[in-house]
């Protein structure tokens, strides 16, 4: 059996409506901040609860406009998470200013108690990730934030409709930042972003700075950039936003199948806390695992197209080393960053083939792989 | 006796994809859900690399961030300076600014472009690159502006972004300087379906660096050589761009009969209407047919009544919008560029024009002179 981690062409086999709508596009031309991305935005902005949402060019674009609305730039430090994708520190060198990381905790989210120890009085802004899907634990963090005075711009890249007690991620920070990746849980045809935020003031400086900064045809406000969602993608988007509760019921449908299937292999297979009231929406799905690299060969053998996210973390990329960090910085982060294992958790996978990746790390632990 | 009024639109894009072309090849090529840099993008590149005589082009996000990402490809750092002219779209700044240098501004000469003449003197210490604009699709006077870069050892970056096919001798913009910065913007000579950019470069060393920073500075899956950012042309619109590649001579050729037709026929009105001037040797493609009139605020108008469509590329000069003042730059400061502002008018001049539309453009024009 193969279980195969993109399930692109599964989503998409049957994408006549979408092409037509394409279609329909390529002759009416309003390529550029066409209707249908004005129409995204307020489904989007609906989705999560919020007053508005603002489609830029893409997740790391939508972190990265953000940070700049809110000022942000050289000489300024942003806090974040040592273990993250790398377009979260990216977007914040780009924006001029310093990634000041933190440690993870057990459950592979930022560690609110690290966040207070990074605190500098260069720091301007607290970037905590919603790491696989999984709400960072904006109950500790906010007050953080809030006694230092501080903006929370919340990466959610991974983490459409996440949520702690029913109050969705988007609604805790000034500005979240979501990415429409083709991998993501709400995805489009290529790249796309979203800033969501509940400050009219911020939205209006979003627009300006997502195009030029142009305040009108002629007139130039401030120097911005050109970081447009496209109409084409936003009609993409306006036909997948439908889809995004069933997706997500889905994968946490995959995820706790998993939790149950791999639970008897503890402490082997380590499954963080699932918290009460939480809602991970499992972009990813990731556990620590002994042995990692050889589980890892064997699944990939075993046809199951398992993944890390990541195996270095970002201070100790050659781009975090040039900021002065060494390995032992972060030592959670850097511990799993040599345990985490990736498995497909995807809205396509069928009920024969969780069973079957249960089994084939099953079978690893049980029998011990060929060495 | 009164002609009949005759719309003619500044650009006709409904007509570009009319055949259905475009749609066929996005609604076949989609099916391979490779959304991000797939094959399609690189055949593309390779197709745009020739077309400008260079051995690489990297599809990027936008023409704005491929100017910025060849600041940061040669390593513009904060403060530095980067000379460019005042009379630009506001992203040639605007992309300065994002790479985190300061623009500085020269006045432009009776082309509209870069005037060698004072470039030297707008040199200094921290200057660390030029970047000439092709404004209208005329190339800029690279001779002599390459000529004072090289006394000064300080690369040159082509603002190629309305240029497209443009030629000094047998040698294309974008292949004169370090790299040429190009826009897929859709009311461009070559446009996708959205937003789009190219860099082209005969330097292996920046194309490399480029296509790292397009994709989080990765240089493979997991490792981040430097902080990069995402601005990856979509697969989908590098489709588009390849296919409306396949006609950008032939729009080249057009757009050039019809502004040999202007020429011819509003010299008679001269000084009232003043056509663009032309350089020996120099191949324009004629993005823009910008004339300088009298009277232009009822001119303007006037020729809207009668079904005209013009614009204005730009009435704002950059030093003097409100984005700039902290480049404190004054009313007076590029007196060249200031006078052609209040001046300049562009005609439609658009590929799909009959000698009909055309002809009714300047009888218009003449009947506003003379009545």
């Amino acid at each position: 059996m193969r279980v195969p981690y993109s399930y692109l062409k599964e989503q998409f086999a049957d994408s006549e409506a979408i092409l037509r709508d394409i279609k329909g596009l390529l002759e009416a031309t309003q390529y550029t901040l066409g209707p249908a991305v004005a129409q995204f935005e307020a489904a989007f902005a609906r989705l999560c609860g919020a007053r508005f949402a603002v489609g830029v060019g893409t997740g790391t674009d939508a972190l990265f406009l953000s940070l700049k609305a809110l000022g942000v730039g050289p000489g300024d430090e942003v806090i974040t998470a040592a273990n993250t994708f790398i377009a979260t520190a990216g977007a914040i060198v780009a924006a001029g200013a310093r990634p000041a990381f933190v440690d993870a905790a057990e459950d592979f989210n930022i560690d609110p108690a690290g966040i207070e120890r990074a605190i500098t009085p260069r720091t301007r802004a607290i970037m905590p990730v919603h790491y696989a899907g999984q709400p960072a634990k904006m109950g500790a963090i906010l007050p953080i934030a809030a006694a230092h005075g501080l903006p929370v711009v919340e990466d959610a890249c991974q983490a459409i409709g996440a949520a702690i007690d029913g109050r969705l991620v988007s609604s805790f920070g000034v500005a979240a930042g979501f990415s429409l990746h083709p991998l993501k849980n709400l995805n489009v045809w290529g790249d796309g972003g979203v800033i969501v935020t509940g400050s009219e003031e911020m939205d209006a400086t979003l627009r300006l700075l997502r195009n030029h900064g142009l305040r009108g045809r002629d007139a130039v406000e401030v120097f911005g950039y050109n970081s447009r969602l496209d109409t084409l993608q936003a009609i993409v988007g306006n036909h997948l936003i439908k889809d995004v509760e069933a997706i997500t019921a889905a994968r946490i449908g995959n995820a706790l199948a998993l939790d149950a299937g791999l639970a008897p292999l503890a402490p082997r297979v380590r499954i963080p806390a699932r918290r009460a009231g939480e809602r991970h929406v499992f972009h990813l799905y990731m556990v620590e695992a002994e042995d990692r690299d050889r589980l890892l060969a064997h699944l990939l053998a075993r046809g199951v197209e398992a993944k890390i996210h990541y195996p270095v973390p970002l201070h100790l990329q050659p781009a975090g080393r040039r900021l002065g960090y060494r390995e032992g910085d972060f030592p959670e982060a850097e511990r799993q960053a040599r345990r985490i294992i990736t498995l497909p958790v995807h809205q396509h996978l069928s009920r024969e083939q969780v069973d079957y990746m249960i089994e084939a790390v099953t079978d690893f632990f049980r029998t011990g792989a060929p060495r | 006796m009164t002609e009949p009024v005759r719309r003619v639109k500044y650009m006709d894009l409904p007509r570009q994809f009319a055949d259905g072309e475009v749609a066929r090849r996005v609604a076949e090529e989609f099916s391979r859900c490779q959304f991000i840099l797939g094959p399609q993008v690189a055949a593309f590149e390779a197709r745009f690399a020739r077309l400008c005589g260079t051995a690489h082009a990297v599809g990027l996000n936008s023409g704005t961030d491929a100017l910025c990402l060849a600041l940061r490809a040669l390593g513009v750092e904060p403060g530095e300076e980067v000379i460019t002219v005042p009379n630009s779209f506001v992203a040639t700044a605007g992309a300065i600014v994002m790479a985190g240098g300061r623009p500085v501004f020269v006045d432009v000469n009776a082309e509209y472009l870069m005037d060698p003449a004072l470039l030297e003197d707008a040199i200094t210490p921290r200057t660390r690159a030029i970047i000439p604009v092709h404004l209208t699709g005329a190339p800029a006077d690279m001779d002599a502006v390459g000529a004072v870069a090289a006394r000064h050892r300080l690369p040159v970056i082509e603002d190629a972004a309305q240029a497209v096919g443009a030629s000094i001798g047998s040698r294309r913009v974008g292949s004169m300087g370090a790299a040429g910065a190009f826009s897929l913007f859709p009311l461009k000579n070559l446009g996708v379906a959205g937003d789009g950019g190219m860099l082209t470069t005969g330097s292996g060393e920046i194309a490399d660096r480029v296509r790292l920073l397009r994709h989080h500075g990765l240089r493979n899956r997991d490792e981040a050589e430097t902080w990069g950012c995402n601005s990856r042309l979509d697969t989908l619109q590098a489709i588009v761009g390849d296919a409306v590649l396949d006609g950008v001579e032939r729009v080249a050729e057009t757009r050039n009969r019809h502004a040999a037709f202007y020429d011819r026929a509003l010299a008679t009105l001269a000084p009232r209407v003043v056509v663009p001037p032309r350089r020996a040797g120099v191949s324009q493609v004629f993005h823009t047919y910008v004339v300088q009139v009298e009277a232009r605020e009822r001119l303007m108008p006037f020729l809207e009544s009668c079904g005209v469509e013009t614009k204005i590329h730009y009435p704002i000069p950059i030093h003097l919008q409100k984005a700039a003042q902290p480049l404190g730059y004054k009313r007076g400061s590029f007196p060249a560029c200031e006078a052609q502002s209040a001046r300049i008018l562009s005609l439609p001049i658009h590929e799909y024009l009959t000698e009909d539309d055309l002809q009714y453009v300047v009888a218009r024009l003449t009947e506003f002179y003379y009545r």
